[in-house]
């Protein structure tokens, strides 16, 4: 891209994400503002403007129609002291937050949809196929370039996949941990994912290791065979049987009980299974797998860290430009490409790098040729994808 | 003499004196102390001499890392306790005060583990939970319903203590969790708040007014402390040349603090590969609030090869210690890679 086609590209962006922050009420206020940090960054810039922190709405809301950022951020952690270096804050809690993105599900039809972006000159090419790939290593048709970043336009097939691992996570909350419903929202991350916030204030004191444990507990690690009753006895593969004196009944030792089809008095039908397996290392290894199967994938970093600050609800994602917007109470009914992509339907002229699919408002666009004039929703996804720019 | 407790809508206290005994910290003890109007100066009485004496075992058996388990009338147990506090507090040997805290909460862990198991009474179980965990803690544990051995504690209450015990059954996963709840038996229960109950004995002793101390403790407190100094005290010793990880971890056992388990095994590692013989560096983890001599001895002789598997550990990597913030870099560390190569360049 020459450099006054940067340009160009950055103000068709900025221009659409204003016209957007300038519309009333858009981005959704947090409680207890003015204990939190926020950050934003900026369009062609690199780096996030940290340690900021608005008393109000209004404040925020001037800072945005100024600025115009490309994210913008607000911290998970409440603070005596916002705007302070980070050890000087006084954390005082934290939310609890999920986030569930599509890139870690590792669906098969991700392939399909992904382009890779040449890093060093920007150069689009067309999907390759996943066997492809692992023969022939990247290299740019334009540059030459060995290094390529993979681009997803999400399908729906995408989103179906995030939202069962939401739907597994809610089930878990409500039903192990005990949640209300209620204090359980979710949101779309704006691009490929979904965020979850917990506003449960007996999880807010938590610290790093504490959530850790919850993660670990969530995604199924960790379960021990002795959970279940199968203990190691004292040579290479031994075990015996002995159960726990809470029973097999709940939580995870519940789920695992209904899998193999055990309870507490399945004594001989449990070292069949474990026989079965071929002793005792084997049988932890293929309930590692089982418990990781069951459990719900969910970024563990991100949850456990407590400084990190997460995009605010009703703002523009930089990634897409679509919305992180919460879904309402019927997470099947929602559509991220509908309900999310909030950008206006005027018309924009884009160079589009590589032959590309989409489907956006429920229209299907289908761009092969390198000049076309798209509503700018669609115009400016494939520009925030990095698969076009403004001509 | 009776005293109150618990809130008065019990009818009749199934609470006894001899129950209280056990938990001499509880707040409805101090305040029988308050009610006898007690004095120090008491101490000097002959009556007394049996108690300070008691008070004086109790104390040295604690502070050498084993438990105490002798159990008095309550009338005594009350003023040997506050005898014990008197006594660590004029001492002042912060690694004492560690220990000391420890085994008494060890010791409460003890007593009422065993009442949670034994009482039948549901009335007084439901007490005793109140007064020590509601009470004290401000965390509600109950009875489950369907299993009386059982007890529910709220997730996040046991998360914020179990997440820092090292083992893996600890971890909530390996738990009966369900609605909202973790299941535990009355031993687990306890133990999840032994860091606590410790605290709370060493605030006890921390926060103590003492102005002046009746005749009879003195002495006995003079003598204490000498044999004490001698043994527990932080020995500033050359620990010069050591690198600044190595260092960090002797000052943090000096101070009679609890070191993790990786700084445990990276100091005995560093040490045996400097040539250290066993017996100095089992002496060094005395001031370990937890330290048994016999299980440190097998621990050191593990590493270096002599026990088990019969393989000799070698130090842990810069690398691997600075992922377990075990580093204290400074920038006589540039350029190694394992804390045994510290000093060597220079030297050369
Ligand atoms: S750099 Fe190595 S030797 Fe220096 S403090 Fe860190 S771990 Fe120890
Ligand atoms: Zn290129
Ligand atoms: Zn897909």
């Amino acid at each position: 891209m020459t450099e006054s086609a940067v340009v160009k590209t950055i103000n068709a962006v900025k221009s659409a994400f204003r016209g957007y922050y300038f519309k009333p009420d858009m981005v959704e206020a947090p409680d207890k503002m003015e204990q939190r940090e926020f950050g934003y960054m900026q369009f062609g810039q690199p780096g996030m403007v940290r340690h900021l922190s608005f008393k109000s709405m209004k404040e925020l809301t001037a800072t945005i129609m100024k600025e115009v950022p490309s994210d913008i951020y607000c911290s998970n952690a409440y603070y005596r002291f916002p705007t302070y270096p980070m050890q000087e804050k006084q954390w005082l809690g934290a939310d609890l937050i999920f986030d569930i993105d599509g890139k870690d599900l590792h669906l098969p039809c991700v392939p399909s949809h992904s382009y890779p972006i040449c890093t060093n000159c920007g150069h689009a090419s067309a999907p390759v196929p996943d066997e492809k790939r692992k023969e022939e290593h990247y290299s740019c048709p334009a540059c030459g370039g060995k290094k390529a970043d993979d681009i997803s336009i999400p399908c729906a097939k995408c989103i179906e996949g995030s939202k069962r691992e939401v739907k597994r996570l809610v089930e878990f909350l409500t039903g192990d941990l005990g949640m209300q419903r209620s204090d359980i929202h979710i949101y779309f991350s704006g691009n490929n994912g979904f965020h979850i916030h917990v506003s449960d204030e007996a999880y807010i004191p938590l610290d790093p290791q504490a959530r850790s444990d919850l993660v670990g507990y969530l995604s199924g690690s960790g379960l021990m065979a002795e959970s279940i009753g199968v203990r190691k006895g004292n040579a290479e593969n031994l075990f015996f049987i002995k159960f726990p004196k809470s029973g097999l009944a709940y939580g995870w030792r519940g789920r695992v009980a209904n899998k193999l089809k055990i309870d507490g008095s399945s004594m001989i039908k449990l070292k069949h299974i474990v026989e079965q397996k071929g002793g005792y290392a084997a049988f932890k290894a293929d309930l590692d797998r089982m418990t990781r199967d069951i459990g719900v994938r969910i970024d563990p970093q991100v949850t456990t860290d407590v400084h990190r600050v997460f995009r605010m609800s009703g703002t523009l994602n930089s990634k897409s430009g679509l919305a992180k917007i919460k879904c309402g109470d019927n997470i099947d009914s929602f559509d991220p490409f509908v309900d999310a992509c909030l950008l206006g339907d005027g018309k924009l002229s884009v160079k589009v790098k590589t032959q590309v699919k989409l489907k956006l408002k429920n229209k299907s666009f289908n761009i092969s040729k390198e000049s076309a004039e798209l509503p700018a929703y669609a115009a400016i996804y494939l520009i925030c994808k990095r698969l076009a720019e403004a001509s | 003499m009776s005293i109150r407790i618990g809130p008065k809508d019990w009818a009749d206290d199934p609470l006894q004196n001899e129950d209280l005994a056990k938990y001499p910290f509880l707040n409805d003890v101090s305040e029988y102390i308050r009610q006898t109007h007690f004095d120090f100066e008491e101490y000097n009485r002959p009556e007394f001499k049996d108690i300070i004496e008691t008070a004086i075992e109790r104390i040295e058996t604690e502070a050498s890392g084993r438990l105490y388990e002798k159990l008095d009338r309550f009338q005594r147990e009350v003023f040997i306790f506050l005898a014990t506090l008197i006594i660590v507090k004029s001492i002042g040997i912060e690694s004492v005060l560690r220990k000391y805290s420890l085994f008494e909460a060890m010791r409460a862990e003890k007593f009422l583990t065993e009442d949670l198991k034994r009482e039948r009474n549901e009335q007084k179980r439901r007490l005793l939970l109140f007064k020590i965990f509601k009470e004290l803690f401000n965390v509600d544990i109950d009875i489950d319903a369907d299993d009386e051995r059982l007890f529910k504690v709220k997730i996040t209450d046991y998360l914020k203590r179990a997440s820092h015990f090292h083992e893996q059954e600890w971890k909530l996963i390996n738990r009966m969790v369900n609605k909202g709840y973790v299941y535990l038996d009355a031993d687990e229960t306890v133990r999840l708040f032994r860091n606590e109950l410790g605290a709370l004995v060493y605030d006890k002793v921390k926060m103590m007014q003492l102005l002046t101390l009746p005749e009879a403790l003195k002495t006995k407190i003079e003598e204490l402390r000498t044999k004490m100094t001698h043994r527990y005290e932080y020995r500033a010793t050359a620990v010069t040349d050591y690198p600044p990880c190595v260092k960090h971890a002797l000052e943090v056992m000096g101070r009679g603090e609890n070191l993790p388990h990786s700084a445990r095994v990276m100091l005995a590692t560093y040490m045996l590969a400097i040539g250290k013989p066993v017996d100095e560096i089992v002496m060094m983890y005395e001031n370990a609030p937890d330290f048994n001599e016999k299980i440190t001895r097998y621990q050191v002789e593990h590493l270096a090869g002599m026990k088990g598997s019969r393989t000799k550990y070698s130090v842990p990597s810069c690398d691997k210690l600075r992922n377990e913030n075990l580093c204290f870099a400074t920038a006589e560390c540039d350029g190694i890679i394992n804390p045994i190569q510290f000093g060597r360049k220079m030297r050369k």
